[in-house]
């Protein structure tokens, strides 16, 4: 690389001529203004004693200062505007898109059955011979191994064609051929979303969980709708809990005080304390002297859940931990009397990297194995014997869990349930136990039918009676149970209300995709107008152009001009007061808009419903920005493209919107971006062989050669989601089935320290801006940083192999990890912020006596790039951070994102783009294509959760979300960072507007992304019956969204922070510029 | 897209040439400027200007459901035939490379009259023309290959399909450009800086590798086709993004540049 730009102060205007051609303007400049000698700044200040003109050129500066702080405190005020406005689109749109369900207050009762019973029994309508039916059993013992996906349980006798994960669980299928009376194993089929906190709700409330609850998954909020356990609770059952602490949480006071022993459930990296707990507790009140204490003993694992979070299923940890389970089992099942059921199940599966939380098949399929000492369990056919095989065979529902319990125990079953009991639990044990199977079934349609008519009655829905409606089956069910009374006749009354179930279920899912279309039809125009603002803000007339105002002479004319006009008001150019009108017009929309809405929803609306108000204030003060924008003399038709540059800007942009509607575009997303970053290199690579200069054309192929072989070079780092396979093989992970580096991925980190700083400072040494703080600081601290990153990857990967368990404990290695990262976050965040504030511009100023004599010759070196050297010093910060917090392998990726940045950068300079389009929307191109290249994709399940614990023991707010935000969005984050480099790079300190030339490219580069996200919200909505709904399209607007939160968040932090601090800094050297 | 010239408009391929030259004179400060290259005026020349796209496309039609079924021979076999068409077409519509033709632009000419100076001034030897131009093409194959890769086509399978995918694109593509403008050096720059003015040939490079860039759109989507296999829909795009070019690039933009 250097070898060309060695070449270039040879031929050409070298861009050393160019700063010794700019360093003559600034000199020339100097010297009028002062009429003498005088040096720069702070230097001269000392040296001589301030004279008129001096004090006067003080006085002028500190005007100047002041009038950049207003315009800096307006463009502030416009961003925070434009970000209310997002939120409140989000909100709005997700509101009526995230399913909300009813919940009903009412409970079910022991001896109100919602229809009277076939046949009478002893104890009727109690406790003591069964609510609702006859009871099985009197206690039970629950235990929920986290995450137990079917396939652990099921043994692969091929030995060459079993994971490591196989063969370690074998009790339940074996126990479960050899006495199939005394053990049922079956696939239990999650309902999405697959978390723990959603799964409990299900298992215990027998109801379907809406995708509104998942925002509480963190915190847990109690379940107050009638659930299993409230029953117990109500009929006095004493109900025991040990592990999980997510269950106190959802069910606050229902469990016995002294013996329940809840565990903080969220640290991933612990994969025993949680498990041995369990253990070292279960086994005492099994003791027959403590059976007594409880009626419901409920263990919770976590430990199989973390090593698949961990490590991911393909690893040693992840067998231990099933043998662990598995002789667990086997020791619990011989304490087990006659009297009580014991149930052993996951809540919910993993995927192949042990990740869970959406609805792939590996995530929500789940075991579900029964055990009674007494014979109980039967299969009406012979052949249901054998456990299925895969869990596509004859799986049950979790939710079924629930009034099959409930009736096992002679509870009533939750008012809420949608669940049709289990038919092994009640088949008899030779199967055949049809009257039984009839009335169980017979009592959960009753009770599910009460349930609906008290849901419709509450929404206001009416019930049709429509040929396969579930009213209809409902009526031949019934007429079936009135007419077959024989043993034989009731296999059909069975069948009857087991169809009716069925179609209930299959109405409620699609009832609970319930759509509150016009709300979420708010929200999209409130984006929608959103977007249009920004887009009319960021357009340009010919003659806004702030990049062509580089001119000494004219600067200092124009400063001359403002001396003498000192006490008077001197016209602002439009570009310095557009934020001020902006944010004033916004301010009176806002106001206008918060009395309508607050007008609207206290006398006129049904409900109270504040997000309407949000919405109206949001539209008006759109449209009240929208028309001053336009009273501006701001137009659309200026957004129009008018050079290639421009249309390849609207067609990446437009392309990849239109893409979502299709779930296929979405899913290779990645690829796509890629294809695009490709493009652009292509293009600017045709462009640099049109320039002029024979060393330009040479660099500017470089450039473009290097940005596109770094993409490709990028592209190697995959994570694939499900829907790609088999067309796409991962490579973030040693394998497909892990969630670990393997060994040769560690080198990664190493590279990238030795690597990019030197890198990094080549690009610098180009416009001899390698000077002030920068050596140091990139050549040590930042190295310094990324070599302590190194050495964290590798403990950690040491610590996940064993390496030194001989020789340091688990626990001081991960102290040591904790300090480490700690460490390198205090560096690029406090030290780097700091540092960032304070260093002087990266510049060396030389004096020497002139060929005359007379002058002294001065020469600044970096004085072409003083805004962007020294800016570049805050993204190196960040850079810093992000690549601590991503895996290895995205730590890689992350230098090549650095490096394709400055290449970009130095190609818009060649190719004299800096005030085009395209280059905040490559940059945001590329924030998303290394989203995917950081191991992530559009899912809930790839994000890495593991990443919370890399500078933290346990769970602290705020700290583990933003670690993990900083893990999962590392490549916008730190594009967002980089988009003043955009405006700033390669430009002298006397370019005017910078400010606003940095929010334009902001507001561009938001623009992306408020597209995107305005585009996913549009197909998710239209598309809100397609299957793939919340496979694909769901998870993608959630991306976006959050998204779109996080650049506008950064952009306003950061970004046009970074460039405040960054042009006091340079203009306490220079001066003011404007 | 470049805008309705009068003078293109109203210069069918007869007056092309007069066209091409005040092309010339309207920019002649850069010294050695890339001209349009005219089709020849023969009558077979302009004949089989007009059959050529229609045989190339009957010839991708007719093979595309061997092309489906097994891409790597069918590619391979229609590779010499693809082959002896351009080359047909070059040479008999398109003036060589060194020729007087290509050099200068054509005036006013009595067919016999001007075969006679071609013949004996500086002519080139059209069999080594084509050979070296057929060479070039080839060898410019693996530039085109190197491109498919970075713009994510497989780089370490699919290895036959991409090399003759690339293979059919610069026979389409560069093959006539290799042939009218030889190596000269100031004319490769403008053409690869797309600054050449268009005319058949460079309307076929690019329409064949806009027609490439856009083949890729078909592939990510979920329809389970046949066809959309690597490099199926990309051909098609080359095939028909060089018929579309050459046609606009032969009539409606001739003579024009890009971003003038």
């Amino acid at each position: 690389m250097p070898s060309q730009r060695q070449q270039r102060p040879k031929d050409g205007p070298s861009e050393y001529q160019t700063i010794a051609a700019q360093y003559a303007k600034a000199k020339r400049l100097k010297e009028i203004e002062d009429a003498n000698k005088k040096l720069l700044g702070a230097e001269a200040d000392e040296k001589k004693k301030p004279g008129a003109a001096e004090t006067q050129r003080a006085a002028f500066e500190a005007r100047r200062k002041r009038g950049y702080e207003r315009r800096f405190g307006w463009t502030f005020g416009f961003w925070v505007w434009m970000t209310c406005i997002h939120v409140v689109g989000i909100v709005l749109f997700t509101g009526g898109f995230l399913l909300t369900r009813l919940v009903l207050d009412e409970k079910s009762e022991c001896s109100v059955p919602p229809i009277e019973p076939l046949a009478a029994w002893e104890g009727q309508g109690s406790m003591d011979g069964g609510c609702w039916h006859p009871k099985t059993f009197d206690k039970a013992v629950v235990v929920l191994i986290d995450a137990l996906r079917y396939d652990f349980t099921v043994p692969v006798k091929n030995l060459t064609e079993a994971e490591i994960y196989h063969n370690a669980f074998p009790f339940l299928y074996e126990t479960a051929v050899q006495s199939p009376e005394n053990a049922v194993l079956l696939p239990f089929i999650a309902d999405p979303p697959t978390s723990t906190l959603q799964r409990l709700k299900g298992l215990t409330t027998g109801t379907l969980p809406t995708l509104n609850d998942l925002g509480s998954s963190f915190g847990g909020t109690a379940i107050d709708e009638d659930n299993l356990l409230m029953q117990l609770n109500s009929l006095g059952k004493r109900i025991v809990h040990l592990g999980d602490d997510t269950w106190t949480s959802l069910f606050p006071g229902y469990f016995e005080a002294n013996i329940s022993k809840p565990y903080d459930s969220f640290n991933v990296w612990d994969l025993h304390t949680v498990d041995n707990g369990v253990l070292e507790h279960i086994f005492p009140l099994m003791q027959k002297e403590n059976q007594t204490q409880w009626d419901v003993l409920i263990g919770h694992f976590l430990g199989v859940d973390h090593a698949g979070h961990r490590y991911g299923p393909n690893h040693a940890a992840m067998t231990a931990k099933l043998q662990q389970m598995n002789s667990f089992v086997q020791d619990l099942v011989k304490t087990i009397d006659d009297d009580t059921v014991l149930i052993v199940m996951g809540d919910h599966g993993m995927d192949s990297k042990g990740d869970h939380g959406g609805e792939s098949d590996d995530e929500v399929e789940a075991a579900l194995w029964m055990y009674s000492k007494r014979p109980v369990f039967g299969r009406t056919k012979p052949e249901y014997v054998t456990p299925p095989a895969t869990a596509k065979e004859r799986p049950v529902n979790q939710i079924d869990l629930v009034p099959t319990l409930a009736l096992l125990l002679g509870l009533p079953i939750p008012f809420n349930n949608l669940g049709r009991p289990i038919e092994e639990a009640f088949a008899g044990i030779n199967g055949t136990a049809w009257d039984n199977l009839a009335a169980v079934s017979r009592l959960a349609s009753a009770g599910t039918r009460r349930y609906q008519a008290s849901y419709f009655a509450a929404r206001g829905i009416e019930q049709t009676a429509k040929p396969g409606s579930p009213e209809e089956l409902w009526e031949t069910a019934t007429e079936y149970a009135a007419k077959n009374i024989n043993v034989k006749g009731r296999e059909l009354v069975y069948g009857a209300y087991t169809a009716y179930q069925e179609e209930t279920l299959r109405i409620c899912k699609d009832l609970w995709a319930r759509f509150d279309v016009p709300k979420m039809a708010l929200g999209i125009a409130v984006m929608a107008l959103g977007v249009l603002v920004l887009l009319v803000y960021v357009s340009r007339d010919e003659d806004d152009d702030f990049a062509v105002m580089d001119d000494a002479e004219l600067d200092f004319a124009e400063k001359s001009l403002e001396l003498q006009d000192a006490g008077g008001q001197t016209d602002l150019p439009s570009y310095q007061t557009l934020s001020q009108s902006l944010v004033k017009a916004a301010a009176v929309g806002s106001t206008i808009g918060a009395g309508l809405g607050y007008g609207y929803v206290s006398y006129m609306a049904e409900e109270q419903d504040w997000t309407m108000a949000a919405a109206i204030t949001a539209l008006t003060s759109s449209l009240a920005v929208t028309i001053s924008l336009f009273g501006l003399g701001k137009s659309l038709t200026n957004l129009l493209p008018n050079t290639i540059w421009g249309w390849l800007g609207v067609i990446f942009t437009l392309s990849q919107s239109i893409g979502f509607a299709s779930n296929s575009y979405t899913i290779w997303e990645d690829s796509i971006s890629l294809f695009f970053l490709s493009t652009f290199g292509f293009v600017s690579m045709i462009a640099a062989l049109r320039l002029p200069a024979r060393t330009d054309r040479i660099l500017g192929i470089y450039h473009s050669v290097v940005f596109i072989l770094l993409g490709r070079l990028a592209s190697f780092s995959k994570l694939c989601r499900e829907e790609q396979m088999p067309y796409c093989t991962s490579t973030y992970y040693a394998s497909a089935n892990s969630s670990t580096s393997a060994p040769w991925q560690l080198a990664l980190p190493f590279i990238v320290f030795a690597g990019i700083p030197s890198i990094i400072k080549g690009y610098l040494l180009s416009s001899r801006s390698y000077e002030g703080l920068a050596p140091f600081w990139i050549d040590w601290v930042f190295r310094g940083a990324l070599g302590l990153a190194a050495t964290y990857w590798t403990l950690d990967a040491a610590g996940n192999g064993q390496w030194l368990a001989d020789y340091v404990s688990e626990t001081t290695l991960k102290t040591i990890q904790v300090a480490i990262a700690q460490g390198v976050l205090a560096l690029a965040f406090v030290a780097g912020t700091t540092a960032f504030v304070w260093a002087p511009p990266c510049i060396k100023v030389f004096t020497r006596a002139g060929s005359g004599g007379r002058t002294a010759q001065v020469t600044i070196l970096g004085y072409g790039n003083a805004n962007g050297a020294r800016y570049l010093l805050l993204v190196v910060n960040f850079a810093a951070a992000c690549m601590l917090l991503s895996k290895p392998m995205g730590s890689g990726a992350l230098a090549l994102m650095v490096w394709q940045v400055l290449s970009l950068v130095d190609m818009l300079d060649l190719n004299n783009l800096s005030t085009e389009s395209i280059g905040p929307i490559i940059l945001a191109l590329l924030g998303e294509f290394y989203y995917f290249k950081t191991g992530h994709q559009a899912v809930l399940s790839s994000i890495q959760w593991d990443s919370a614990f890399i500078p933290l023991f346990t769970l602290r707010y705020p700290w583990s979300p933003l670690v993990v935000m900083f893990n999962t969005f590392a490549g916008q984050i730190l594009a967002c960072v980089a988009v003043p480099l955009l405006a700033l790079w390669k430009t002298s300190p006397k370019r005017k507007g910078g400010l606003e030339t940095v929010t334009r490219c902001l507001g561009l580069f938001v623009a992306y992304y408020a597209v995107e996200s305005l585009a996913t919200m549009v197909w998710a909505g239209h598309l809100r019956r397609h299957l793939m709904l919340f496979r694909v399209f769901n998870p993608r607007f959630m991306m976006a969204a959050a998204v779109l939160l996080v650049v506008d968040l950064v952009g306003i932090l950061v970004a046009l922070a970074g460039v405040r601090a960054n042009a006091l800094a340079v203009s306490e050297v220079f001066g003011w510029a404007d | 897209m470049p805008l309705i010239d009068p003078v293109t408009m109203s210069a069918p391929s007869g007056k092309t040439a007069a066209a091409g030259s005040g092309q010339k004179t309207a920019s002649l400060d850069d010294e050695a400027l890339c001209r349009a290259m005219p089709i020849l005026p023969s009558p077979l020349a302009q004949a089989i200007r007009q059959v050529h796209p229609v045989i190339l496309l009957s010839l991708s039609y007719l093979r595309f459901g061997a092309l489906v079924r097994d891409p790597v021979p069918t590619l391979l076999n229609s590779l010499p035939v693809v082959a002896a068409l351009q080359v047909a077409y070059a040479v008999i519509c398109l003036p060589a490379a060194g020729s007087s033709a290509a050099v200068q632009p054509a005036k006013k000419l009595r067919p016999g009259e001007k075969r006679k100076t071609v013949a004996d001034a500086n002519t080139p030897n059209i069999t080594s023309t084509v050979v070296v131009a057929l060479g070039l093409s080839m060898f410019a194959t693996f530039g085109f290959q190197i491109f498919f890769v970075l713009f994510g086509a497989p780089l370490l399978t699919h290895i036959p399909q991409t090399t003759l995918c690339s293979m059919h694109l610069s026979l389409l593509g560069l093959f006539p450009l290799f042939y009218t403008h030889g190596i000269s050096t100031s004319d490769w720059l403008e053409i690869l800086g797309a600054r050449a003015p268009f005319d058949e040939a460079f309307g076929g490079l690019i329409g064949g590798c806009v027609g490439a860039w856009a083949g890729a759109v078909p592939i990510p989507l979920d329809w389970d086709r046949e066809w959309q296999k690597w490099p199926i829909t990309i051909l098609c795009g080359v095939y028909g993004g060089y018929v579309v070019g050459k046609l606009i690039g032969g009539t409606l933009a001739y003579g024009k540049k890009f971003g003038a």
